[in-house]
This record gives structure tokens, sequence and C-alpha cells, in this order.
């Protein structure tokens, strides 16, 4: 039962690649202003320049500093990640393990709803939502919430049905403690490994949705955002801007989305053993 | 016959009896039990008018108390109508006349015969309690003490008294003799009233019809004999039986906790008792009628802590326990026996509240239990089977002990700790800092299970419902669990149900054993009666295949 979720993590390779990726999308988010001089939301040259030494990446469209957008991108892109793999992490705690507990009537209507969200594809909600009612950064994280919380709260259920069995949450029972103690003290800490991958989960695809919705066009327009970047850079194909322009903003995206696949990876193999390529001592 | 009221006796400050009242009547033996210092011997030299202590109440013998007799009719009385055999054998006899002289000189004494029909008499008396004729002319140096029991006898029986006090008439003897003058004894009745005063259960249980157990100068519990030994009502009389060697009683012997104090205000057994309350201790409780016979105890007698109605438990179309009813009284150990899958565990978790029973109803000191709150979880407690699966492997040995207390609510974290180490300690384990700190999967089976047992004690329930404690320990260690139990029932009075396939070991921790099969309770009654008298073929082929060293000497 003890493995610790850390070292696994570290004695994969894969894992600490990852690990690497993730923290330097997360120092560049963090980071931002100090790592350029321009505010990417305002005009600070000429449009459509090409890189130069004060603007590396050139500018976009409307003159704003491309380099700026991509570091900023970076924060959009990781407080949308992270705000909704904790949001609907949480959720699914909370559905998944009271449905477990209280079970009958209760753990009936919860799946039931979960099983009516599963079968409805998420990005085709997602896109009917937002077109409505055009998110801000902070009801999109609520938006992306609400819609991926089931597939968790599922795993998380029959976690906790199984772990509800266990001799020690029986004996938590005989001393008289509430279904709230129980989950508290000994459900959740036990759902611990499956608790970061669904997280993880949650995060890659927050952070894919939020960039496809901006691809599209649709949410905040003020929102600097890769998914905005490489719609506005689509627009100009013709001008050989992809180059400083649509590429970066690309693999920006894509090595935030790698990098979480890589830790997920190695959180997975905590779970099953039979993930672990050799013998791991 | 003889009727004492309210009998007390007290040497200076020192209240040896306090209020006895005891009857007996022609041809009646009634025999006196209790531990050294009870008071027995100073009752019956009360009745003998032989204690140099101030003597209050009343004793009528024939409607004549003796207390206000005097001296001439006292001396009448004395060896002729009341004869006593002394406790002491060797201070009694005359050591420089012969045995023969000695049984004869109460009847010339008394002018009740000839010198020489008091010599017939006297040997055909000693012949009749199996002196041999050639040793008549013995003297008591040259005799065995259980033959100078067999003169004493003879004396107290010359002058043909209505009413007989022996005092320890066995106890020095060895087991043979003993069963040979038992017998004697037991023959002698006629008309003659028979007080025996004995701490020896035996004794008691061979001579008398009824008992009267004394404890503290009262009398706690009395009526017949065979009915008090097999179900006692006080708790004294049940401690007694209890750490009394014998070859009737299975469980393994047990004492009494603490040690008799005088004087007690309240009820005299009340520092002793696993099940007193405040009002033991301020009011003096009465002998009254409880269950056909008269017990003194505020709590009439043992109380019963848990009863189970009725109780049936169905898994779909599969009755796991059908309509099961059981009690258990307060420091009582009933073992639940039968073999796996006759539905004792889940007896014992619908009991439990992990399963919610399909029908009947649970009683908890003879209140319904409807939802099973934290009070009830506070009385009743639960060891589960395997230790190693119902400890978190998350929670530290002192983390483990507390968090039932944490679930309570009780106390500050402080207090939680402080009485978690003191647990901790009960159950025999190190109460270090490293070993508070250590995780259960760095523990021994035996020391997991002893986390187990002092998490379920923490909360100090009155029921501890143990599932197969030792089954994933190896014998010496489960061996050591089962006398901490038994050591835990003799101090803290815990009442217990013990599930278990092994009625081996059932027998020798048990009061009581409880036969279920196939989710009924087929068999119930004493673990003596059940392990030596089975009813049921199950109960006899379940003790055929029980554990045995198979030794071919037996075959």
């Amino acid at each position: 039962m003890h493995i610790s979720l850390k070292k696994e993590i570290k004695q994969s390779h894969i894992g600490k690649a990852g690990l690497i990726i993730l923290l330097l999308v997360i120092v560049i988010a963090v980071l931002a202003p100090l790592l350029t001089r321009y505010n990417p939301n305002q005009q600070s040259a000429a449009s459509l320049l090409s890189p130069s030494y004060t603007h590396w990446l050139g500018t976009n469209q409307v003159g704003q500093d491309i380099w700026s957008q991509l570091l900023y991108g970076a924060r959009t892109s990781l407080l949308v990640g992270f705000g909704v793999g904790i949001l609907s992490l949480m959720l699914s705690i909370l559905f998944g393990v009271s449905s477990a507990l209280i079970g009958g009537l209760y753990d009936n209507i919860i799946m039931r709803i979960v099983d009516a969200f599963i079968v409805i594809p998420m990005i085709v909600v997602v896109i009917l939502v937002a077109a409505y009612i055009r998110p801000d950064l902070f009801v999109l994280i609520l938006l992306l919430a609400a819609l991926s919380w089931q597939g968790g709260a599922r795993v998380m259920r029959a976690q906790a049905l199984s772990l509800k069995e266990t001799g020690h949450v029986s004996a938590s029972r005989t001393f008289g403690a509430s279904l709230l103690y129980i989950a508290w003290r000994h459900i959740v800490p036990d759902l611990g490994p499956i608790l970061l991958v669904e997280f993880i989960f949650g995060v890659r695809r927050a952070v894919f949705v939020e960039a496809g919705l901006a691809f599209l066009g649709i949410g905040d327009p003020m929102l600097v955002s890769w998914g905005m970047m490489m719609r506005d850079a689509m627009k100009f194909s013709y001008l050989n801007v992809w180059q400083w322009w649509l590429v970066p903003a690309g693999v920006a995206l894509s090595l935030t989305i790698v990098g979480l696949t890589f830790v997920s990876h190695a959180a997975e193999s905590v779970l099953d053993p039979r993930l672990r390529g050799e013998a791991v001592a | 016959m003889l009727e004492i009221r309210d009998l007390r006796v007290t040497y200076g400050n020192d209240v040896v009896l306090n209020g006895v009242d005891l009857d007996l009547a022609d041809g009646e033996t009634l025999a006196i039990i209790g531990e050294s210092g009870t008071g027995k011997t100073t009752l019956g030299m009360s009745i003998m008018r032989l204690v140099e202590a101030k003597v209050q109440g009343s004793i009528r013998f024939n409607g004549e108390d003796l207390l206000f007799l005097p001296d001439t009719e006292l001396q009448e009385i004395r060896w002729n109508r009341i004869a006593m055999l002394f406790q002491n054998v060797n201070n009694v006899l005359n050591p420089v006349h012969t045995v023969l002289n000695q049984v004869a000189e109460p009847m010339i004494e008394h002018k009740l015969r000839s010198k020489k029909e008091a010599l017939v008499k006297a040997g055909e008396l000693l012949t009749k309690f199996g002196l041999p004729p050639k040793r008549f002319s013995a003297y008591p140096h040259q005799l065995s003490g259980g033959e100078q029991q067999r003169v004493l006898l003879s004396m107290a029986l010359a002058n043909d008294p209505d009413l007989l006090i022996l005092d320890e008439p066995l106890s020095s003897l060895d087991v043979t003799t003993r069963e040979e003058l038992g017998n004697l004894l037991g023959m002698i009745n006629g008309h003659r009233a028979k007080l025996v005063i004995t701490h020896d259960l035996d004794t008691a249980s061979r001579l008398s019809e009824k008992l009267a157990v004394l404890y503290g100068g009262k009398i706690v519990e009395t009526g017949l004999t065979q009915q008090v030994l097999r179900y006692p009502r006080h708790p004294y009389t049940r401690a007694l039986i209890r750490a009394y060697p014998n070859m009737t009683t299975v469980k393994d012997l047990q004492g009494i906790k603490g040690r008799m104090m005088r004087p007690v205000s309240g009820c005299p057994f009340h520092p002793r008792c696993t099940q007193a309350i405040e009002k033991c201790s301020q009011e003096i409780p009465l002998l009254t009628q409880s269950q056909g016979r008269l017990v003194a105890c505020h709590r009439g007698g043992i109380i019963t802590l848990l009863s189970v109605v009725n109780l049936s438990k169905s898994f779909d179309s599969l009755k796991a326990v059908d309509s099961v009813s059981l009690h258990i009284e307060a420091g009582e150990t009933l073992a639940l026996v039968g073999q796996s899958g006759s539905g004792k565990t889940t007896l014992a978790k619908t009991i439990m509240g992990l399963y919610s029973p399909s029908d009947g109803m649970i009683y908890l000191e003879g209140k319904e239990v409807a939802n099973k709150g934290r009070d009830f979880y506070k009385q009743v407690q639960m060891i589960f089977q395997n230790p190693g699966e119902s400890l978190s492997h998350r929670l530290s040995v002192l983390e483990l002990v507390m968090e039932p207390m944490e679930v309570q609510r009780i106390g500050t974290k402080e207090q939680r700790q402080k009485k978690a180490i003191q647990t901790i300690g009960e159950v025999e384990l190190p109460q270090t800092e490293d070993f508070l700190n250590t995780y259960p999967h760095h523990l021994s089976g035996g020391e997991l299970q002893r986390v187990a047992i002092a998490r379920a004690l923490v909360l100090n329930p009155d029921l501890l419902i143990a599932d197969e404690p030792t089954a994933f320990l190896d014998a010496s260690v489960g061996a050591k669990i089962l006398k901490l139990l038994l050591n835990l029932q003799e101090r803290r009075g815990l009442s217990m149900l013990y599930i278990t396939h092994d009625i081996a070991a059932a027998r020798k921790i048990s009061d009581r054993i409880a036969v279920m099969l196939d989710g009924e309770i087929i068999e119930e009654g004493p673990s003596n009666e059940i392990v030596t008298a089975p009813k049921q073929a199950y109960t006899k082929r379940l003790l055929s295949s029980a554990s045995a060293l198979h030794l071919s000497c037996y075959s």
C-alpha cells in the first residue's frame, strides 16, 4: 500500500521529462511580466512586423507583441487548466464519495446524471453554451468544471465503494463515526493516487478545450490565449507569418499537453503496476 | 428451628457481621460460603455464643433467644442440642486422653448415659465415621488429620444434637478422605439441621440444599444450592465460583479485583463490583426476591447488558441469521460457536449496526436500541477478525487508539492522548514514543490485535464483541490475547460476545456457549454443560472434531 507517488514519478524518465516541461511553463507564466516589456493587450508597434531585436517574434495584426502574448498565454492556459482541474476534482470527490457512502436513491440519481453527461460529448455542449454566454475567464472555469467532473466521480465512487467495505472503515463506523468523518479520515486519503491522476486528466482536458474554444473564436476576445493566437495567425497564413506566430503558439500548447500527459502516465503506473516498464526497486 | 434476625457482631470498632438474617428448618442443610474474613466463623461462633464481642440482634433456637439465655441453660443447649465442629482440628482434641474417651466425654459430662454406655456409643460413632477399632485407644497426636476429623465428627454427634454447625468440615482433608467423609456427613440427616460454614464450594454443593453467600458481614445472595451455583445472580457469587478450581466449570480461573475492605459504606462489595453505580456506595442493599432467590443488590443482581430478540438478517434469499435470540449479562462471556458460514459474523455485524437487521430487536440494558448512535457505540465495541485490515495503515498506533475518542468527541487532545497511552499500557504494549509513532505495517500480528483491543477498550465499553480475535495468530500469541481478555473481564467487568469456530478455546473463556448452525442458535447453556453433555448431534460433532492432542493413551 505504501508506494510513494513522488518517488514513482521521479524514477520514471517520462515522468521527469513531464515535470520539467510543466515547471518550465509554470515559470514562464509566473515570470511573464519580467520576461517582456510589452503588454500583450496593447499595441506596441506597427502591425505584422517580422521578428526583430525589440520584438522577438514580431507583432500581430494590431501591433501587439507576439512574444508577450505567448508568455501571457501560458497564464491563461494554466489558470484554466488548474482551476478546472481542482474544481472538477472537488466535485468528483463530493459526488463520487457521497454516492458510494450514502447509496440508495441518492446514489441512483447522481449516477444517472453522470451517465447522461458522459453520453453527451462535452465539447459540443461547451461550444454551444460558450457561444451563448460568452464566458470570461472565471465563468469559463466554472463551466468547464461543471461539465468535466462526471467521469472522475464514477471512478471515485467505484473506489470508495471498495474502500467502504474495508476493515478500518467498518471499525470507524463502530466508534459511531459520521459519514463525513469516514469520508474525510478514511476514504479520501486512500484515494490518493487516483486523485492525482484524475486531477492531471482534468487539467489536460481543460487546457485543450480552452485552446479549442479560443481557436474557434468563442470566449472572451480580450483574453490572451494560445488558441486565439493560432486563430489570428491562421487568418494571415498567406503572409508567411506562421513561422513566428502560428508555430510558437502551437508548440507551446503541445508542449504543455505533452508535459501533463507524461506526468499522468508516470502517475498511472503507480496505480497499475503492469504499466511499469522494468521492475522498479 | 433456627431463626437469626439482624445479627450484628462488633469487635471493638470492627463490624464483622452487619445485620445477618438466616432461617434454618428441621432436617435442612444450609451452607454459608464466602472468602476468609467475611465473618463465616464468627457467625457459627455467635450461635454457640462463643464470641467475645458485642453481639446484637436475635438468634432464636426453637423459639428461645440464645443471646439472652442464662449461662446454665446455654450449657444445656451446647453439645446437647447444638454442636459445633471447629475449624482448627489440632487445638480441639485433648492430647492426654484417648480418642474413645474424648468422644464419650460429652455424653458423660451431660449425664446422658452411663460411662459404659457412653463408651459403647462412642465406639459406634467412631466406627460409623470410619475409624477402625484398633485406633480407639490412640492419642490425638497419633492420628492423621483425616482421622482426627472423624473423631471430632463423632464427638459433635455424640449427644445427638438438633443442629450441627460444621466449620470447614472437609477443607483440610485430602480429596479422597473428603469424598468419604462428605458422603458420611450427607447420610446423617434425619431431622437434624446442619449449618455448613465453608469457603469450599465443593463441600457446600456436596452437603447443602440451600446456600447463603456471605460478604463483608452481610448475606448477599441466598437460595437453593443447585440454582445459585448454576446461575449465580450476585456478582460476588459469580466471582467466587469463577475463582474456584474444580472439575465442573471449564472456564479459566479468574480472581476478583481488589481486596476485601472494612468498613465500607453502602453495599460491602461495591469497591470490587464491576457493575456498581453511585447508589451502591451510599445505601446498603436489602435482600430482595430476584428470579427465585434472595439477592442483596441495588441492580437486582447481575444485570442483562444486551439482549437480542428474534434478530434476522437476510441477503436477498439467503437467511444468514434466522430469528436469533440471545442475552449477555454484565461481566459475562457468551461464546458463539459454529462453523464458518453459520452466520456468526453476520450476527455480530448486525448487532454492531454494520448491517441493518431484516427483523428483530436489540436491547441494551433493557432499553430498545432503535438507531445506533454514538451512545450505543460508547457501550458496545467490536474487535474484528483481521486486525491488519481493521487498522488504517495511514494512522500511527497512537492515532489509531485515539480515533474512537475523536469520533465520540471526548476530552481535549491532551486528555485523549493520555487515555490512549494508558490503554495501550493496559493491553501490555510498550508506551514508548517510538512505539506510539509506529505504523501498523511494522507491527506483528499479536501487536496488531493488541492495538485493535486497546482501540476497542479506550471508550470503556461494557460489551466487547470479539470476532475470532485469535484467528490470525499462532497459538502462543493467541493464548496471551485470551488471557488478556479474561484479565480485562476480571478488572473491568467487561462482557464479551466471543465468536469462534473453536469450541476448545470457547470453553476456556466463556461462561456460556451458544452453538450456531445455518443462522440459528441450536443449543445454548453453561459452557460446562454444553461441553460435557451436549444435546444436539451437531454440538457433539463440534466437540469430537475440536482440537486435541490425540495421544495414544486415550485410545
